[in-house]
């Protein structure tokens, strides 16, 4: 086999473990990296940060297993920063497979500040502080129901309780009293906020969503109909980012860590495409 | 009338789907307020309960009749007992009428998603990565113009996002911005409106009942 042969026939399981490698390594080795907030992601920030004290948040976590090392750090990421401005959130799936996850992320966060809080009231209580609707199917009838009445959407949460009951829910009845919405999701599902949404009731949407998916909603973005857009891990990267530097929250940052790896992958697979091409030129020069 | 009835019922919920965009009229208002928010969930009640007996026959029938893979099929309607069981009668955290861990050792449903379908459903997509790299190693060629350009704009984008590229030049993670605000929306724009023409001429056409294709047969 001659060298151009070569350039062009590097066996797979060399690639594999090249990528296994340079994404494993800078895990168990991480370098520090700065970040670059982008506007898309300060947009969101802001948005989010300038809810008033009377209205409430909605997120809508619709990722999945598959998506969630993209998606969870945003969602983190965000509840860090509602339950630190105290602002009132109401979380719901329009599909089943999110709900542990959902379960999971409200768990863990709501868990981290009640273990730092002194008193009742800084502490993040259910129902007061947040309510998890869970799963109403089809999606359309969350979507374009919840403008009218939430209550009559889920006349029970996720965890079996009237949502009628609920000292947050005595206030919160329909858009009207939701300022805006966030949507965590690997599908088109942002796109149906907007649709449904925004288009009938006027709903601010922000979306948060993976780099893949990503070119589909900068069209909405650029149009002002997305108040912000997260992308990816390098987007939940420069949430956290803003998290430190405008609220001087301190914690663990799981998409800031993972960027090293995604860095060095980047790279292995650049370095794979121009050896790739050096060896097809050079071929096709010979012939 | 096998086929009318379908198609007179496709007309009427098809129109009274497109009317309400129009008429602020309150009967019409209602009837569509009425067909989202109940009819639509009691319809898709219907559908999971048809597509989980259809899920269930179709591999009942493998096993039957020893089909390829057929052991496979017994652990998915074993995993689908079980986990409905411990999921109607377990409560979403394990506080419901079936106990749920048998001294330390929890079953709840949330434990058995995160502790299987998380990681199993993670394990499927990390796949890609190794996948991925090996297919634009073998794919990925500059053998056009066009081709090339991609090819460029790729390697911007992929470095100009990361921190990397704000080492490499504070302009590059800006220009990498504009190519994902401009000439990326461009390109989404024209698709959208090609897709958004095309569905409108053909959902127009199945209202109409001018395309039958979806009822099936040669007529």
């Amino acid at each position: 086999m001659t060298f151009i042969e070569r350039l062009t026939a590097i066996d797979r399981r060399i690639i594999y473990l090249i990528i296994a490698l340079v994404t494993l390594l800078p895990m168990l080795f991480p370098i520090a990296q700065k970040v670059r907030v982008m506007s898309p992601v300060d947009k969101c920030f802001n948005a989010v940060d300038t809810i008033h004290a009377d209205k409430a948040l909605i997120i809508d976590f619709d990722y999945t297993p598959q998506d969630m090392p993209e998606l969870e750090p945003m969602a983190f990421a965000m509840l860090r920063h509602t339950f630190t401005r105290r602002i009132k959130i109401l979380v719901l799936c329009l599909y089943v497979q999110p709900l542990g996850l959902a379960q999971s992320a409200l768990d863990q966060i709501s868990a981290e500040f009640n273990a730092r809080a002194q008193s009742n009231a800084d502490s993040i209580i259910y129902g007061r502080d947040y309510v998890f609707l869970g799963w109403q199917p089809p999606p359309l009838v969350p979507i374009i129901g919840m403008g009218e009445s939430i209550i009559r959407v889920y006349p029970r949460d996720y965890y079996g309780n009237q949502t009628d009951t609920l000292p947050l829910m005595k206030r919160i009845k329909n858009y009207g009293n939701v300022e805006l919405l966030v949507s965590l999701s690997s599908s088109s599902i942002p796109g149906s906020w907007l649709q449904y949404a925004q288009n009938r009731f006027g709903l601010k949407v922000s979306a948060g969503v993976t780099s893949v998916s990503a070119g589909d909603f900068y069209p909405f973005l650029q149009s002002g109909q997305f108040s912000g857009l997260v992308v990816g891990m390098k987007g939940a990267a420069e949430y956290e980012e803003l998290l430190t530097r405008k609220l001087n929250f301190h914690t663990r940052r799981k998409a800031g860590e993972s960027l090293s790896s995604i860095t060095f992958a980047h790279l292995a697979i650049i370095l794979f495409i121009i050896i790739g091409n050096i060896g097809f030129f050079m071929k096709r020069r010979k012939k | 009338m096998k086929k009318t009835f379908p198609l007179i019922l496709l007309m009427i919920f098809g129109i009274f789907g497109i009317l309400p965009s129009f008429l602020p009229h309150p009967v019409i208002q209602g009837i569509d307020s009425f067909v989202l928010n109940d009819l639509m969930r009691i319809i898709s009640a219907f559908a999971l309960v048809l597509g989980l007996g259809s899920l269930l026959r179709v591999h009942f029938e493998k096993i039957q009749r020893h089909a390829e893979n057929w052991p496979y099929s017994w652990i998915l309607v074993i995993a689908f007992f079980v986990t409905s069981i411990i999921g109607l009668f377990g409560g979403v955290s394990g506080h419901g009428i079936l106990p749920t861990h048998i001294g330390s050792f929890p079953f709840d449903i949330q434990t058995i998603y995160l502790r299987m379908e998380v990681p199993l459903g993670g394990t499927m997509f990390a796949l890609l990565a190794f996948f991925m790299a090996s297919a634009s190693y073998r794919a990925f060629r500059a053998r056009s113009t066009e081709a090339t350009l991609l090819l460029s704009a790729a390697f911007v984008v992929m470095i100009g996002i990361l921190p990397l590229g704000d080492r490499i030049s504070h302009r590059l993670p800006a220009f990498a911005q504009w190519i994902m605000d401009l000439p990326l929306v461009a390109g989404q724009r024209g698709i959208g409106f090609g897709i958004a023409l095309g569905g409108l001429a053909t959902e127009l056409k199945i209202i109409l009942g001018i395309e039958r294709s979806w009822l099936g047969g040669a007529e």
